[in-house]
């Protein structure tokens, strides 16, 4: 009998390589993009249109709202994004981003046509189909409206099956405010935008104050029926969807009908770094969305 | 489960048969600590004297074999206009690992959940995790053995063969057919009763040499209620926040990932390097911000995650009670003392 | 020198392919030896800058520079004017090495009477000097580099970075990440002294690679717990000179030290012997260390 142990090799060579959460491959497996379109939209922050290079791989990346995935730059680093596009567009992403690190200051430097990998899409997602003939409250504070955007678009291609639909989005000032070319389209397709600014500028007319007083504005026109039939998206710092989601509270909101989306730095995305545990929840499996009743049974998250 | 018993003089003749075709990992001796006590390592070994299966326990788990310090996930291949990612799994060859104790086996299983699982296996762990052949072999409780309040003195599956010393023979426990076969080399026989009974005697005496214990019970419960304790400043005030616990640790398996251009710039990689939960950037997003500023945080975490996050996982921790942590920390932070103190039990 | 070959651009995007001048102040100019001791990757290491001065390595001079290596101390007043001068031709100006960061193994005379300093060193031939420090305590650094001598590796890797746009960062965990990583038995195990817990890795574990102690030559690592070690220290029988002796060793660990001996129950005065041999001695081998009992 021989002695000598065989290798096992985990390498499937050959086979149609994908995203499959079960496979070994599906670890490494970067999606070859090209960047597309870099637009600028605050001094901070672009959005990049990034496009998966094949057409068939590009068919077949399918992605709900909420779900972010890891955007690569060789030798320059990896990150994870939310996915800011509508579902509808598949593996032709867009991800609004901000300059923050290494790999966004050198993202802001590179031109269209600059190849990038992907991985994903990640983690869970807001869960759009429960909130069929309901009203929703979508409630962004800064970036917050990144993810976001997503979820609106998927309003907006779904318009019928939601009933009220009402954006509160509150910014800094008025310069840091993201997609404005875009808010015309939303109200046009019957969704009630409400922007408020912390600090005023000459330019603007708008409310100027914290998200919570725009929210109370509203809160006061809804009779309690509406609030019966009412989820809540709520993306934007720890701080604020805390009191964002206390206030829906009070409207007999169940915290089961609010979902936050949680930022932390992952390094892999898939459970295994553990860098964006968030007491021993892995954020990146688990989450980024998290229905209100999670987060509070998390420890460390708020 | 098949046992067979041999002669303790055949076990030089499996590990030469088995070394003629193969590269064996063993525990050998690597030095002499202030007190004279000798220090083991596991490393690659051709000559059966120099391993020491009566070894107590090494510094440092086998992890480099299947989990080392730092590894590349890629590397690319940098052009005028593209790149081209090229991704290995870094082994070659399958490897022996020749006297692992209970725990560290163990510790492989409980890694082969998080890291082999369903959801996203990771193919750097698996590729060499599924080409270890491992002859586990019995143990004596160390003064900072735990293991066995952590359910891990034994080990039930995860081995291809298991040694337990009877006296003159040792009792194997077979799991594979491959070990099955490699045993045909050698002068084997079946147990009999009177084997059976000195396996159990020797198990049983085992069992009495246990003297550090961690009380498991409703542990993940208290671990929440104790959340905001005192007695993590404690502990935190004397952490030094060097990561040593989690690089001697046989089941941590946190990392980070770095990417970094060459210097010929036609080429760049991405670097997976064990990190730990106990060091101050742990936590750190881009633009600064820290999750987990403080220490007593930091430490807080890494028993939230072994012994609370793991078992609301997997219903069991993430802990093997091997001791190497509290063995290796210069500050002297011990499991069976922290947990102790966070139950009140301090006596 | 070499360099037209260079590449332009990574992924697109022009590099930034800096002028770079070589300076020392005083020093051993062992860090400076560092970065030409490197044949492999030499050539793609100067493709990436541009040098304009580097008395090791080239006889040319040029005052049009981006970015300014200065290694070594202050210890003349002519040497903080020439500072102040490559400060001011610099868009860059990193401290190079310990002594450029902390004063280095210069500061340790700071201890002493520096009358007696003087004429220990120059006897006959005064020359005149004043304590060691670092370049900060005159001009404003940019980046520092730490370590007696720097790493080759990390200095590469700065330059990269810096070409990229990338930023600089230094690990802030200490050493024994590194030197765990590295499979070295711990030096405590051995009965030797190590600064490793609390200082600054990055080295990867260099010295106790050669079982020699950390000597803390790069510093404290961020939030280091020297109130701990200082503990740990005593636990394996070293005396709190011992500790001492290693945090005033490179100047890295300056306000911790000076608080330490200001806590010990007899003050140690920094002149406190004006004869004979100064009592600290640091040699080569494993962390051989003379208290200077002889004079007592």
């Amino acid at each position: 009998m021989d002695t000598h142990l065989k290798f096992t090799d985990i390498k499937t060579e050959g086979r149609q390589k994908s995203h499959r959460r079960d496979d070994f491959e599906a670890f490494e497996f970067t999606y070859k993009s090209e960047i597309t379109n870099i637009h600028q939209l605050t001094e901070m922050e672009n959005l990049y249109r990034i496009q998966i290079l094949d057409p068939e791989e590009r068919k077949r990346f399918t992605f709900q709202p909420g779900q972010f995935l890891m955007l690569e730059l060789p030798g320059i680093g990896e990150a994870p994004f939310s996915i800011s596009s509508p579902p509808s567009r598949h593996g032709d992403v867009e991800l609004c981003i901000r300059k923050a690190g290494n790999l966004t200051n050198f993202l802001a430097k590179i031109s269209r046509g600059t190849h990038v990998g992907i991985r994903g899409p990640f983690g869970t997602n807001f869960p759009m189909e429960k909130m069929h003939s309901q009203n929703i409250f979508l409630i962004a504070g800064g970036l917050g409206l990144a993810p976001l955007r997503s979820a609106i678009a998927y309003a907006q291609d779904n318009r019928s099956r939601f009933n009220n639909v009402e954006i509160i989005y509150g910014a800094k000032d008025p310069s840091q405010l993201l997609f404005t070319y875009q808010y015309d389209t939303w109200q046009a397709d019957d969704i009630n935008l409400n922007i408020i600014v912390e600090k005023t500028d000459p330019s603007w007319k708008g409310p100027v104050g914290l998200i919570t007083k725009i929210l109370e504005e509203i809160f006061s026109k809804k009779d309690d029926d509406f609030f019966k039939n009412t989820y809540a998206i709520v993306c934007g710092p720890p701080v604020m969807f805390k009191f964002v989601c206390n206030m829906l509270g009070q409207k007999d909101i169940p915290m089961q009908k609010m979902f936050v989306s949680l930022e932390r730095r992952m390094h892999c995305g898939m459970g295994k770094c553990c860098r964006c545990n968030v007491g021993s929840t892995y954020t990146c499996l688990k989450g980024p969305v998290f229905d209100y009743w999670s987060v509070m049974n998390l420890k460390e998250a708020i | 489960m098949i046992f067979k018993v041999f002669d303790k003089k055949e076990l030089k003749k499996l590990f030469d048969v088995l070394s003629s075709d193969n590269s064996i990992v063993g525990p050998v001796e690597i030095g002499a600590d202030r007190n004279d006590q000798p220090i083991y390592a596991f490393s690659l070994v051709s000559d059966f004297n120099n391993i020491k299966l009566n070894y107590s326990t090494t510094k440092l788990p086998a992890k480099k074999f299947f989990l080392p310090f730092k590894e590349d996930l890629a590397t690319f291949t940098i052009k005028e206009h593209g790149w081209q990612k090229n991704v290995d799994y870094n082994i070659d060859r399958p490897y022996i690992f020749f006297g692992l104790h209970a725990c560290d086996i163990n510790a492989l299983n409980k890694l082969d959940k998080v890291l082999m699982g369903s959801t996203y296996p990771m193919p750097y762990y698996a590729a060499k995790r599924k080409n270890m052949f491992i002859v586990g072999i019995d143990c004596a409780p160390q003064p900072y053995c735990f293991c066995r309040s952590m359910g891990s003195d034994t080990v039930l599956h995860g081995f291809d063969m298991f040694l337990t010393d009877i006296g003159e023979e040792y009792f194997a426990e077979i799991l594979s057919d491959t070990a099955y076969n490699f045993l045909k080399k050698i002068n084997t026989r079946d147990p009999v009763e009177a084997d059976h009974f000195l396996y159990m005697k020797s198990v049983s005496e085992k069992n009495k040499k246990f003297t550090a214990h961690v009380d498991t019970t409703d542990l993940t419960k208290i671990l929440d209620m104790e959340f905001q304790s005192e007695v993590w400043k404690h502990w935190g005030q004397q952490c030094l926040a060097c990561g040593t616990c989690s690089n001697v640790c046989p089941t941590c398996y946190c990392y980070g990932v770095e990417e970094t251009v060459d210097i010929n710039l036609k080429s760049a990689r991405k670097t997976k390097s064990l990190y730990s939960c106990n060091l101050i950037d742990f936590a750190e997003v881009a633009g600064g911000h820290n999750f987990r500023p403080e220490q007593h945080i930091r430490l807080k975490y890494r028993y939230y995650h072994k012994h609370r996050g793991f078992v609301e996982a997997y219903e069991e921790s993430l802990c093997v009670g091997c001791g190497r942590c509290g063995e290796s920390c210069l500050a002297g932070i011990r499991v069976p003392e922290v947990i102790a103190s966070v139950r009140r039990q301090e006596d | 020198m070499a360099g037209d070959k260079a590449a332009k651009t990574y992924l697109g995007v022009p590099l930034f392919r800096p002028k770079v001048a070589f300076f020392e102040l005083s020093s051993c100019e062992g860090c400076q030896l560092q970065i030409v001791n490197n044949e492999a990757t030499l050539i793609d290491f100067f493709s990436l800058v541009e040098v304009v001065n580097f008395r090791e390595a080239m006889t040319e001079r040029s005052d049009n520079y981006d970015i300014a290596f200065v290694e070594g101390s202050i210890t003349r007043s002519d040497e903080r004017e020439r500072l102040k001068k490559i400060r001011a031709n610099a868009k860059i100006l990193v401290a190079l090495g310990s002594c450029a960061c902390f004063g280095g193994v210069n500061q340790l005379k700071n201890r002493f009477d520096q009358a007696w300093v003087k004429n220990e060193v120059y006897g006959n031939f005064p020359v005149e000097t004043e304590a060691a420090r670092p370049l900060e305590d005159v001009v404003k650094v940019d980046l520092n580099i730490f370590g007696c001598p720097v790493k080759k590796e990390e200095v590469e890797k700065i330059v990269i970075n810096l070409a990229l746009g990338k930023a600089i960062v230094h690990p802030k965990y200490p050493v024994c990440m590194e030197c765990k990583a590295n499979e070295n038995i711990c030096l405590f195990d051995l009965g030797e002294p190590c600064l490793g817990p609390v200082t600054r890795g990055g080295c990867d574990s260099w010295c106790p690679n050669s079982k020699f102690g950390c000597w803390g030559c790069r510093g404290p690592a961020e939030d280091a717990n020297i109130e701990q070690m200082k503990f740990i220290m005593k636990e394996y029988g070293f005396s709190e000179e011992v500790m001492l002796d290693r945090l005033e060793c490179f100047g890295g660990f300056k306000t911790y030290a000076e608080e330490f001996r200001k806590s010990l129950p007899t003050v140690v005065t920094p002149s406190r012997k004006l004869f004979g041999t100064p009592p600290l001695k640091i040699r080569g081998g494993r962390g051989s260390y003379d208290s200077g009992e002889k004079d007592k």
